[in-house]
């Protein structure tokens, strides 16, 4: 099942077009890693779809249900209470994690749950505890984020986007503000939920990872997807001659 | 070389230059023929600025005849008339001659003989149906702080006649000036004025409105020159002269000009006065009385402080809501109403806030207002600073903060009173620290409008005791205040420093 699909979703800034027709589509309980050089529009494409930017054109759908539809090239965005319910589908970890400074590390991933979604609070507690616990930072649950690691600090806001139960989970660059040996600690997180079948996208510049975990490939250009399959079609073999260029500048 | 030679030139020009002012800066002190006279500019007919900016008056007139005729160079050094007691004893000014009545005032100078006769009178708007004073009785009267028309009413010395009088009145409104009092009467706010017979002639002559003086004289008085006390060898030189021109003539023509030709009361007969040094109090007696009387302004000062911080704090945000709104008119609005407000004075707005909707719209005010105008004044001013304040502690939160809150659904409300609020709260404490100590001291502005907190009283004190030691007394209770301030702030600071 497509838990997440875009059809010629197109952005611009002034006129510069930074998203050029991007059509691609997330199954359920896979792992789709998104390369490329910076200014490639990957970013933005993964910030597009968590509706954090508007798109200009195309069509952007979750579980079936449309948030943008393509109106003669014109976008047009569902009404507010839809948007509010699809966005309910997805979550987002950011790269520089923008934990709630004021809030403990539990409250951090309780609030939302409890104030959003008006679950239950002891059972929210529950959850959210478990989730540090499976993190190894049980007994952070009344720090200040301040008073965290940059790795620890990512795992909690890795933790408060699982709070929220979404069905498919968006990380932007999640290991970039980390030192190479916390982002090992981050990548293993990752892997784990992999393993769980936890349905992923991620904006990542670690090749071997993405390699290792991912399912499916996309390699950004230039606003367009200039190649795409499995991790051993697109990483292993490349066809495409700026692919090649690009694997080629981080090897060294 | 000729380079050097101009250089040289300069150098030695500049030298000259240099020790000329140091001479002359000696030699200032050393002949002192300048004569300098302390007086209230906003004084007429005694000495008042005319419309061609010149300081002129009766007073001013025998002054400089004085010097004329002792070869003494005249200066006139316009004065705060409650500053008057610092000027003389910092010997600013060699004599206080302005209507300045003895009455009262007897031990704290050393007096020339009274030259002047001077009546206190009621002074009412013509349409206002009062033509005695028994009229006045629930009604309320303007005099000038620290005034003869004070002292006559309710000083020490009053009459029982006139303290009788006065417990008829609803209030007695202090006032600064009479042009202030004017603008009252004009206002409603107040329903007469008690002042000198002089100065109500000459400024119901100013003025276009119709006014009316009341027949009775409340009182009558001496107007002398006060010197610092002790000071009688120029008292005495001053007074010679005085005589001389008693004989001359001068004196009555000079009268004759203000026409008040048949208030001078200087006869060759007249004795100066040197006052009596037992009368005054001693220094512990004189503390408590001022500290008592100061304790009695606390209160007001300390309302002002609490109410302007009540609503101004609510207020500068809805302000900063509007400067950052994403509807430009309001934004342009909200700009520039935070534009005008921090770049005029504070006592200006006051008074606009006091005066204005009689003066631009004719409404009648009731002097229940003066609070409220204070008020009023005080929150639309720091509310604007506030606003600001405000805007840069919530614009120095990341987008980050946002766009987090936006990912996990909450509202815009939520994420204002949830995300923002606390964080910017985090961040202006120091800024708003800085403005909620300028408001203790700026609640002593309120006298602009004659609203009698703290300092305006440490003032009326201090003219009234012809010393300056309430105003010193008042600054300590201002750093008192403010220390308890800084703390409770320091504390606040503290307390939301859990995060970072």
């Amino acid at each position: 099942m497509k838990l997440m699909e875009t059809k010629n979703l197109k952005k611009s800034y002034g006129n510069l077009e930074v998203l050029k027709d991007i059509t691609m589509s997330v199954e359920e309980n896979t792992v789709v890693s998104i390369l490329g050089p910076s200014g490639s529009g990957k970013s933005t494409f993964l910030r597009c779809a968590c509706m954090l930017e508007t798109v200009d054109g195309g069509e952007l759908v979750y579980c079936g249900e449309k948030a943008v539809t393509d109106n003669d090239g014109k976008a047009v965005y569902a009404s507010k209470e839809r948007i509010r319910k699809i966005k309910d589908y997805f979550s987002l970890v950011f790269q520089n994690f923008n934990l709630f400074p004021h809030y403990t590390v539990l409250k951090n991933l309780m609030d939302a749950p409890i104030h959003v979604q008006k679950r239950d609070k002891a059972a929210v507690r529950e959850e959210c505890m478990q989730l540090l616990r499976k993190m190894g930072l049980e007994d952070k649950a009344d720090a200040y984020p301040y008073q965290l690691s940059g790795g620890q600090q990512q795992r909690v806001a890795i933790a408060r986007a699982l709070a929220m139960k979404p069905r498919i989970l968006f990380f932007d660059e999640p290991t970039s503000a980390l030192d190479p040996e916390i982002t090992a600690e981050i990548l293993t997180v990752l892997k784990e939920l992999a393993a769980e079948k936890m349905t992923m996208v991620i904006v990542t510049h670690e090749i071997s990872f993405a390699r290792n975990v991912s399912d499916h490939i996309i390699f950004m250009d230039g606003g367009v997807i200039v190649e795409e399959g499995s991790p051993r079609d697109v990483i292993d073999k490349p066809k495409n001659a700026r692919t090649k260029a690009f694997l080629k500048k981080l090897e060294h | 070389m000729k380079f050097r030679r101009i250089a040289a030139f300069l150098v030695s020009a500049a030298l000259l230059v240099s020790t000329a002012a140091v001479l002359a800066g000696c030699s200032d002190k050393d002949e002192d023929n300048t004569f300098v006279v302390g007086f209230d500019a906003e004084f007429p007919p005694y000495g008042f600025k005319d419309d061609s900016g010149e300081y002129v008056g009766l007073d001013l007139d025998l002054a400089e005849a004085v010097c004329e005729k002792r070869g003494w160079k005249l200066e006139k050094r316009p004065i705060d008339w409650d500053s008057k007691d610092m000027e003389l004893k910092s010997g600013q000014i060699d004599c206080i001659w302005n209507g300045f009545t003895i009455n009262g005032r007897e031990n704290d100078y050393t007096w020339s003989a009274p030259y002047f006769d001077n009546a206190q009178v009621m002074v009412v708007k013509a349409d206002s149906g009062i033509s005695e004073v028994e009229q006045l009785a629930d009604k309320i009267v303007a005099v000038q702080a620290d005034s003869s028309g004070l002292a006559a009413l309710t000083g020490d010395d009053a009459t029982d006649e006139n303290k009788a009088l006065a417990a008829t009145f609803k209030d007695i409104q202090q006032v600064g000036d009479y042009n202030t009092a004017f603008l009252n009467l004009d206002s409603g706010v107040v329903d007469a004025i008690c002042m000198d017979i002089g100065v109500a002639k000459y400024e119901i002559h100013q003025r276009d409105g119709d006014y009316e003086v009341l027949d009775k004289h409340i009182s009558s008085e001496k107007y002398g020159i006060g010197f610092y006390k002790g000071n009688t060898e120029l008292r005495d030189e001053v007074q010679e002269t005085l005589f001389e021109l008693l004989e001359d003539g001068t004196i009555s023509d000079i009268a004759a000009k203000w026409d008040l030709a048949d208030a001078v009361c200087l006869t060759k007969d007249s004795k100066v006065i040197d006052g009596d040094d037992s009368a005054s109090k001693t220094f512990t007696e004189e503390l408590a009385y001022v500290c008592k009387e100061l304790l009695k302004g606390v209160g007001s000062s300390f309302a002002i402080f609490f109410f302007t911080l009540l609503f101004a704090l609510p207020l500068g945000l809805i302000i900063s809501f509007g400067r950052m709104s994403k509807f430009a008119p309001l934004r342009w609005i909200t700009k520039l109403y935070i534009s005008v407000v921090r770049g005029t004075p504070l006592m200006l707005q006051l008074l606009l806030v006091f005066f204005g909707p009689n003066l631009i719209f004719g409404i009648k005010l009731s002097s229940d207002y003066r609070f409220y105008a204070v008020l009023i004044g005080f929150v639309l001013n720091y509310a604007a600073y506030f606003a600001e304040i405000y805007r840069s502690g919530i614009q120095a939160i990341p987008k980050g903060q946002y766009e987090a809150a936006e990912i996990l659904g909450y509202s815009s409300k939520q994420t204002f009173f949830k995300i923002v609020f606390p964080q910017m709260m985090k961040n202006i404490i120091p800024s708003i620290t800085n403005e909620v100590i300028t408001l203790v001291k700026d609640t002593s502005l309120a006298f602009a409008i004659a609203y009698t907190e703290m300092f305006t009283i440490a003032k009326q004190v201090a003219a009234a005791e012809a010393t300056i030691m309430p105003i010193f007394i008042a600054g300590v209770f201002y750093y008192v205040f403010n220390f308890i301030v800084a703390t409770v702030m320091d504390m606040i600071e503290k307390k939301l420093n859990y995060f970072r």
